[in-house]
């Protein structure tokens, strides 16, 4: 009897002692949880910054080959399946899962800090790092994290659509391990994404609250104390609890597709207030040099100059984005089931990141605009503390009250959708891979979220638990070269025309 | 099979050495014998005086079998391929670990190039048989045989081949990848036994035992893990064109000749670089 319990609940258990012990060690010893996991963070990127690099790339192209090969027309689902969700509904649901909150954190920020601190063969404060921070901010935020979150996604929905497995990381291995997915093998990969999962939710919730807070001091003076942060993240988790529980067709898709509306009038508002040529003008320079050096960036670490920023920019993002990836794959892969690898593939490539390239071209170039032609000192803003330089830069724009005000709803949509969505994926993966999870595990794992990251605001280990959870994502990029690896196996196998 | 067999000979070679090689050969169904022996450019030995040759032959005609002395010049492995054509031999026999010059030795051993140039079967004699001490010739029924076998479409043109154990224990394996979920798997699995055991039943009355298995994994690997386990004397194999990436590491034939303790019974198939 216990056993069967421990095998049916092994990885919800497992999974919950060691989120319980990491918040345990963060409560307890914040300084020496800080220590520890800097210094095996600082470790993985000195000496793996080339393997973060080079597999990163290896999954875009990837992707393309798979995208491009004749198992494109492979459905994820059965040859007769036609995809669950409507078109904008499906891209407005992996937009806001995948990026969403990032995009307000550092669409202004971004440039602005590339700007001011380029690597150090580029003059600070120049028009070259002005073209160079563009240039990386849309590489940072481009095809790349999508990439990773395709091959993750990709696999899920492969295999448990196609393959009809349970939507399940370990249901992936399934070529290697054979059955031993269902052993301690199978559990662990499960375990981690679970762990991952919490851990980067959990940290997201807590910058997210902080950034929120700060728009709203900025905007009706609110104090600034840990109490009112934690007020937030309370409505925010009644919020996003309400909709995990009416699920991912009225909850998640309905607000996902008012965040994209509300997104893209800001985004217009913006572009038609400010100087429109000119943002015109950065986007398609940009793109061009983002198309033209993508392969030199992809593969750049700068080891004769400029290492350190190479290793605190580019491979920070690439660990963050693997450390989201078992999240938002998860997520993504639930809601493509029944279209093919290559519709797949194309659209999660190409249209998340056209809207962000805009996002960037618009915010980002406006923010330099207003830096270099006018005079606004917003690059010390963002220097100082980045969650301000939104609201700073909206202040430069008549209404600067009502777009700050909208950008603070997106925010709060955009947190809530995320929260929601890894809710949904937490359930599910605590469920053996079961699509229809029940509201009580929505609502143990809506409140754990939200517990660790109160907890963490309160005792200031959220930075440590962000730096743990990057730590933790160094195994995943090797899991996702198995997963590659794997899923080519599986396509193998296929009888494609 | 072995009715006409290539036995390629080196300087030095002892008569009673290869008097035992010539009673594996019978046992295994040889009457004639082609002694081959290579002068390769630039050796030490080449225009050397080859009654050592004549002796050889005349030790294998007292034990019955009829012999014939030839010599070439060149490349030894690509020599011994084109003579066994040309002499139309039904395979080529070869004791493993025999290195004539260094130059071979630092290019890989002859068994391995051999392998992958000869059009006509190759028996690479490693550990296992032992060659007999007393005089005695082979029983086949204390042989075990492995017979590895991708159940292609061109696999049934080895079953002769096998036949030629005819009498020993003969142990069918099939070496494959693991299909990509539990219900392909099943049906996978349930297809190839049914494959071995038609292929078994085939054999059945040839042969005094008959066990098939199939495993997952890579075939060189597996293949000398079986081979291990159920301590095989013969390992029958098809050769196949080889693969693109096996290049750098051999393909599945020379990782077994490589690793195995049982002797190799190679034959070339259909697709493979010189077969025709």
């Amino acid at each position: 009897m216990l056993r069967e319990y421990l095998r049916k609940e092994g990885v919800f258990l497992l999974s919950a002692g060691i989120v319980l012990f990491f918040i345990g060690f963060g409560i307890a010893r914040p300084d020496l949880l800080d220590a520890v996991s800097s210094a095996v963070h600082a470790a993985i990127l000195d000496y793996f910054s080339w393997l973060y690099l080079i597999s990163v790339f290896f999954f875009l192209v990837f992707a393309l080959v798979l995208a491009l090969s004749r198992y494109g027309t492979i459905k994820l689902g059965h040859d007769a399946e036609r995809p669950q969700y409507g078109f904008f509904g499906w891209v407005a649901m992996l937009f806001a899962a995948g990026m969403g909150i990032g995009l307000l954190f550092w669409g202004v920020s971004e440039p602005l800090i590339h700007y001011l601190q380029p690597p150090p063969f580029i003059d600070p404060a120049s028009p070259d790092a002005a073209a160079f921070a563009m240039r990386y901010a849309f590489f940072h935020w481009g095809v790349h994290p999508w990439a990773i979150y395709t091959i993750v996604s990709l696999s899920i929905a492969y295999f448990s659509f196609r393959r009809g497995m349970p939507a399940l990381i370990s249901s992936c291995f399934y070529p290697v391990l054979g059955e031993r997915i269902y052993g301690p093998a199978g559990k662990m990969v499960d375990v981690f994404a679970v762990v991952a999962t919490v851990f980067g939710t959990a940290t997201s919730l807590g910058f997210g609250a902080l950034q929120i807070h700060s728009g709203l001091t900025h905007l009706y003076g609110l104090p600034s104390t840990i109490s009112v942060t934690i007020g937030i993240i309370v409505i925010a988790t009644a919020l996003f609890m309400a909709s995990a529980i009416l699920g991912v067709e009225k909850g998640v898709q309905v607000l996902s597709k008012l965040n994209i509306v509300l997104a893209t009038v800001l985004l217009l508002v913006v572009l038609g207030l400010g100087s429109t040529p000119y943002v015109f003008n950065v986007f398609i320079s940009t793109f061009g040099g983002y198309v033209n050096n993508i392969i030199d960036m992809s593969l750049q670490s700068y080891p004769f100059a400029g290492f350190d920023w190479s290793r605190d920019w580019t491979v920070f993002y690439w660990a963050w984005w693997i450390s989201w990836s078992p999240f938002v794959g998860l997520f993504v892969a639930r809601i493509s089931r029944g279209r093919t690898i290559r519709e797949f593939v194309l659209t999660v490539l190409t249209v998340p990141t056209l809207f962000t390239f805009v996002w960037f071209a618009v915010f980002g170039g406006s923010a330099l605009h207003l830096e270099l032609d006018r005079g606004a000192d917003l690059a010390a803003v963002a220097g100082a503390d980045v969650s301000l330089a939104l609201f700073a830069f909206l202040e430069h724009y008549p209404s600067a009250g009502l777009l700050t005000l909208i950008a603070i709803i997106v925010l709060i949509v955009f947190f809530i959708t995320s929260a929601d969505s890894a809710t949904v994926v937490l359930g599910s993966l605590t469920s053996g891979g079961s699509l229809i999870v029940p509201t009580y595990k929505k609502a143990i794992w809506g409140l754990s979220l939200s517990a660790v990251a109160i907890t963490l605001l309160v005792t200031g280990g959220l930075s440590s638990l962000q730096v743990m959870a990057i730590t933790a994502a160094f195994p995943f990029m090797l899991v996702m070269i198995v997963l590659c690896y794997t899923l080519a196996i599986g396509l193998s196998q296929e009888k494609v025309q | 099979m072995f009715e006409k067999t290539l036995v390629p000979v080196a300087y030095g070679e002892r008569p009673e050495e290869l008097m035992k090689i010539g009673r594996v050969l019978r046992s295994l169904g040889a009457e004639s014998i082609c002694l081959y022996h290579v002068n390769e450019p630039g050796s030490f030995f080449r225009g050397a005086d080859l009654s050592w040759l004549t002796l050889l032959a005349e030790a294998l005609e007292e034990m019955g079998l009829s012999v014939e002395v030839k010599t070439g010049n060149g490349h030894i492995a690509s020599a011994i391929a084109e003579t066994a054509l040309l002499e139309g031999a039904d395979g080529i026999y070869m004791k493993a670990k025999r290195r004539w010059h260094i130059e071979t030795m630092l290019l890989g051993s002859v068994s391995q190039n051999l392998l992958r140039l000869a059009d006509v079967p190759v028996f690479v004699h490693k550990i296992r048989p032992r060659l007999p001490d007393n005089g005695v010739e082979l029983d086949r029924r204390d042989l075990k045989v492995l017979y590895a076998t991708d159940l292609g479409e061109t696999s049934n043109r080895l079953l002769p081949y096998v036949m030629e154990f005819a009498g020993a224990w003969c142990h069918l394996l099939h070496v494959r990848g693991r299909m990509a979920d539990p219900l392909a798997e099943r049906v996978r699995r349930e297809a190839v036994d049914g494959k071995l055991h038609a292929v078994a039943e085939e054999l059945r009355p040839y042969f005094g035992q008959v066990t098939s298995e199939q495993r997952i994994g890579e075939p060189a690997t597996q293949v000398l893990y079986v081979s291990d386990r159920i301590e095989a004397d013969i390992v029958v194999l098809g050769r196949k064109g080889p693969a693109f990436l096996s290049a750098p590491m051999g393909d599945t034939a020379e990782r077994v000749v490589t690793g195995s303790m049982a002797s190799i019974f190679l034959v070339p198939q259909p697709g493979s670089r010189h077969a025709s």
